[in-house]
């Protein structure tokens, strides 16, 4: 889907630059240096939808070019990917690169599933966005490298708000809300279409608001919904979904709320970038009235909160190619294939330096203002059972738009989350 | 007469309300496979597709490995079928047609086995088989499919066995037939409604089977078609059409193989499974 | 006490095989003590591949998963290959939680709930696919078959789609016979919409096989049996309960224990319609189990819960496990 999008805007097989990667060879590999490479094959984990087609085969060519080994890009279906990773990391013959989720990373480092890689974050890291990079250290250690991020944006109908008058998109939430109102009474469109379980469309929310999920009561982490901040989110989660028909207690998934929006009878939606060309596959006649506005925040100065959704690279401690699979994330990872993958996917690169590759992509670009002011759910290792199906936080969220005070809901769910949290290691 | 007439059509009234309501479900999944997306996701439900496409199958049929994945669907489930018959028709003859110390404790022993809840057990599972070097290979997955239906496979063939006349059998040996030449001669051949109802359910549950799949074989060459079909259901939600139409192909050996055997399988599943 | 069903086409008329008379004597031994008799090891030899396979393949992991559960098994122990026992730790975490007790409640009632239409409905469509005409039964036995062979994958998701909040068939379809407020209905909204889909699911997937198997039971019944009773002045309704009922009590209370086996392990239909939920309110015990051991990636817990399962099964189906090893007895 993204692939359709990313080839649509941009303009296919540029090469920007020949930068040099890596043009050290072999450090930190005792073991099995350079000549034991050839003749091996290298094994990738990507998510479905991860990496485009022509930046796995680029990037193919190049490592095999450079270190006369075979790499074999495997693509991982979503359904029960969890115990697939972890049992995988069990094995003697793991992936010897995987993709995980940056709010997943923390559990697994701690693990002890994968590899340290604070070498490979001396001699290429050095640039890495703060921000993307964090998710990536536990205890102190390297486990994974940052590939790449996206966030939220609002995918919004022209044809409709041209019908409901309105000429400019939003630059505050007010003015936002007042635009769907508009749109309610003006036109008989669904002025947005927001289900009521978004759940990371919340926690940008809840960023925006400077709230946490969680808090420290001794050593031990226990559930924060009940906080004020996380209630003035989710009565911010309210207002929107006020202005749709959506079920409260579906995320956005089920139904596709892309295909939804591309019956034309949608104001819009709000959702990651390439979602549009999820559209556009459901109903070509919607492509000409699509556009992108990062979501707006309280004041025009500072756009709304959101949830910085991302992967990293990581090497599994049972490898036995350690160093080949350091070489291998040498080359995917340096300025010309991350630029390159920017370009393709209109997604957020893992330096600041290479976000120029957006330019032209109006959905990455009206993405790129979120990301400064984009934050994560907690990034600890025990957060990742919290958002396990079902998840307690969902739940939550129905039983608010469903009329129950946040308060009230909060204190449903929290025993359910601090069970999680609890949860030994 | 009045009464009658009705007492004739009630009867086929009511066939035909459940005729609709058993097959509706089945047409509805073969029409949305159908259907461009445009009329999946529709205010007003389309009822007969009129826009046919084939789309959604060329989606289903070109994901990756498709027929290497339909191969082995293929192999694991006569394998296993086969392995349970050939095994369950062994302990089934001597269950049925023999005393010996301990009968009713091994006819318990297979009631109790069917109740085994596999899909909690496949942590279990998969540690054995990762400890014995086992991953990603069909072997495993055939031996337990064939364990899964292996109890009722052999209580329903029990049932079987025991319903031929002894006296046709020893008819058979007086002509001078050893036992096992009774047995292929006389008895086999009226096993077979029993055969094919019990190596039906086999072939649905090996064909069915994903959890254990999903984690024992990461390997996609050595994955089965289960895990194909989930594949539709990406992480920005169900792409209904591609499902329907994975389904519908997915099913379709299953409904072909009922159709085709039904005359003479679907008499007995239960027929021997458990009977005394 | 027993009879044999088999041996009929479901579709071709009544017993076409006339020469197999049901219920021979039970005497099941008599062929061992023939002439041609085998040694004593026999049966024993016979028995040997399954009852390998068995305690390989069946008992070997059963008992695994009984040392699982006395361990604190999560991802970290899992990956690295530890084993750190915690004695009944999982068991006490378990039992004494607010959700086990709620779970097999809902468990055991779902199951009974499943069990009634199944047997209930299926009897009823059997006795009347012995009413019918040749065509219509062969139209309505088709039907049935259609819906017993989908793959439970797809007739779960088919059902999702059915009733759908948004676009499904069945709201559409209430609302357009009058019933408005139906026509944005959640389903999947409350405990007791969602157990009904998923009812209304399993019972669509089982009754065929109820059905079908009770149909080719009748047409094993001797006419000699309903002549006789006519003779004596039966009606309709006392032939049924003193020739039909009597015949087919056998093979109810199999199907009725299979059912029950059935139905109480059923996890696709379950865990696809909702996972489980809403807020965890339709998880029967093998979804808990697997909810809590493989989703939560707790495997210690998921292997004490299943231990659980099988020992409620077991409680369920003692009275039919009884039966039949009294029966045994009897025949030995």
């Amino acid at each position: 889907m993204k692939r359709k999008l990313a080839s649509a805007i941009v303009i296919a097989g540029v090469m920007v630059s020949v930068a040099a990667c890596g043009g050290n060879d072999g450090d930190g590999s005792k073991d099995a240096g350079p000549d034991s490479w050839k003749g091996q094959t290298l094994t990738v984990w990507t998510m479905d939808g991860s990496a485009p087609p022509q930046w796995s085969k680029d990037v193919q060519a190049a490592f095999e070019k450079k270190t006369g080994a075979k790499l074999k890009f495997e693509i991982q279906k979503w359904d029960g990917i969890q115990q697939k990773i972890t049992t995988a990391l069990s094995e003697d013959n793991p992936p010897d690169v995987l993709e995980v989720g940056n709010t997943q990373t923390p559990a697994y480092a701690a693990t002890g599933g994968l590899a340290d890689l604070g070498d490979l974050k001396q001699s290429i890291g050095a640039d890495w966005t703060a921000s993307v990079s964090e998710s990536s250290v536990y205890d102190g250690k390297q486990y994974a490298a940052p590939w790449y991020f996206a966030n939220r944006v609002v995918v919004y109908n022209k044809r409709i708000w041209d019908q409901a008058g309105i000429k400019t998109t939003p630059k505050t939430r007010d003015e936002f809300l007042k635009d769907l109102d508009t749109i309610g009474k003006k036109t008989d469109a669904e002025p947005i279409y927001l289900p009521g379980q978004n759940w990371y469309f919340l926690d940008g929310l809840i960023v925006g608001q400077g709230g946490d999920l969680v808090r420290k009561q001794g050593d031990k982490y226990v559930s924060n919904l009940a906080d004020p901040k996380v209630a003035a989110a989710m009565e911010i989660y309210k207002k929107y979904a006020a202005y749709s028909k959506a079920p409260k207690d579906k995320d956005e998934a089920t139904p596709q709320q892309a295909t939804v929006f591309a019956k034309g009878k949608t104001g819009a939606f709000i959702g990651m970038g390439w979602e549009a060309a999820t559209a556009v596959q459901a109903d070509k006649s919607i492509e000409k009235d699509l556009g992108y506005f990062t979501i707006p925040g309280a004041t025009a100065d500072k756009p709304e909160g959101v949830f910085l959704g991302g992967s990293n690279l990581a090497v599994a401690q049972n490898s036995k190619k350690q160093s080949l699979a350091k070489e291998f994330l040498k080359i995917a990872l340096s300025d010309q294939y991350e630029g390159e993958l920017a370009k393709l996917s209109g997604v957020i690169p893992n330096k600041e330096s290479l976000e120029s590759n957006l330019k032209g992509n109006a959905a990455a670009e009206a993405a790129a203002p979120g990301a400064s002011v984009g934050g994560t759910t907690p990034l600890i290792p025990e957060w990742a059972a919290v958002e396990n199906t079902p998840n307690p936080i969902k739940s939550y969220m129905t039983a608010v738009l469903n009329g129950k005070s946040p308060a009230a809901a909060a204190k449903d769910v929290e025993g359910e989350i601090n069970q999680r949290l609890a949860q030994q290691n | 007469m009045k009464r009658s007439l009705f007492g004739r059509i009630w009867p086929n009234a009511t066939a035909a309300v459940l005729f609709v309501g058993f097959v509706f479900p089945v047409y509805w999944m073969f029409a949305t496979a159908f259907k461009p997306t445009g009329d999946i996701i529709a205010e007003n439900p389309v009822w007969f597709p009129t826009h046919l496409t084939f789309d959604h199958f060329d989606k289903a049929v070109h994901a990756d490995h498709f027929w290497t994945l339909v191969g082995n669907s293929v192999t694991v489930t006569l394998c296993s079928v086969l392995l349970s018959l050939v095994v369950a028709l062994l302990a089934s003859f001597a269950l049925a047609r023999m005393r010996f110390k301990g009968r009713r404790g091994f006819v318990v022993t297979f009631m109790l086995a069917q109740m085994a809840p596999w899909e909690v057990m496949i942590i279990a599972i998969y540690m054995i088989v990762r400890d014995g070097d086992m991953l990603n290979s069909l072997v495993p997955l055939t031996v337990f499919y064939a364990m899964m239906v292996l109890p009722l496979t052999v209580l329903t063939l029990r049932g079987y066995i025991a319903a031929v006349p002894k006296e046709l059998e020893e008819s058979a040996m007086v002509d001078g037939c050893t036992r096992f030449q009774a047995f292929r001669k006389v008895i086999f051949p009226l096993l077979a409604p029993g055969l094919m109802a019990t190596s039906l359910f086999g072939f649905i549950t090996a064909w069915n089977e994903f959890p254990l799949v999903l984690i024992l074989n990461k390997d996609i060459e050595k994955q089965t078609l289960p895990l194909w079909l989930s594949q539709f259901q990406t992480a920005f939600g169900d792409d209904w059409g591609a499902t329907m139409a994975a389904s519908s192909l997915f099913a379709l050996p299953i409904l072909i193989l009922f159709i085709f055997l039904q005359r003479k399988a679907v008499s007995g599943l239960t027929d021997g499974a458990v009977k005394g | 006490m027993s009879v044999q069903t088999e041996g009929t086409d479901t579709a071709g008329g009544p017993a076409v095989r006339k020469g197999r008379v049901p219920a021979p004597p039970r005497g099941a031994d008599r062929a061992s003590r023939s002439p041609a008799g085998r040694p004593a090891a026999a049966p024993y030899l016979l028995l040997l591949p399954a009852l390998a396979a068995t305690l390989v393949l069946l008992g070997w992991p059963l008992v695994k998963n009984g040392m699982l559960s006395f361990q604190n098994l999560n991802p970290r122990q899992l990956i690295q290959h530890l084993t750190e026992w915690n004695g009944f730790h999982n068991y006490q975490q378990v039992l004494t939680g607010p959700d086990f007790r709620k779970v097999v409640e809902r468990s055991v009632f779902l199951t009974a709930a499943n069990v009634v239409l199944i047997m209930v409905i299926g009897t009823l469509i059997g006795l009347l696919l012995a009413r019918l005409g040749k065509k219509t039964r062969l139209t309505l036995l088709v039907g049935l078959v259609l819906a017993w062979a989908m793959p439970y994958i797809a007739a779960t998701t088919v059902y999702q789609w059915l009733f759908a909040q948004r676009f499904g068939v069945v709201n559409w379809v209430l609302d357009k016979l009058g019933w408005h407020s139906m026509a944005d209905y959640n389903w999947m909204g409350g405990q007791f919409s969602t157990f009904s889909v998923i009812v209304l699911l399993i019972v669509w997937q089982s009754v065929p096989f109820v059905a079908i198997n009770l149909y080719a039971a009748t047409t094993t019944i001797p006419k000699e049996l309903y002549e006789a009773a006519a003779l004596d002045g039966a009606g309709a309704w006392r032939s049924f309960t003193s020739v039909t009922l009597p015949f087919l009590r056998p093979f109810l209370y199999s199907t009725t224990f299979l059912e029950v086996i059935w139905v109480f392990k059923a996890f696709p239909q379950v865990f696809a319609m909702n996972e489980g939920g809403p807020d965890r309110l339709t998880e029967t015990l093998p979804i808990y189990a697997y909810v809590e051991g493989v989703g939560n990636q707790h495997f210690g817990v998921g292997a004490a819960i299943s231990f659980l399962t099988i020992l409620v099964l077991l409680v369920i189906t003692s009275y039919y496990l009884r039966m039949v090893l009294k029966q045994e007895e009897d025949e030995l």
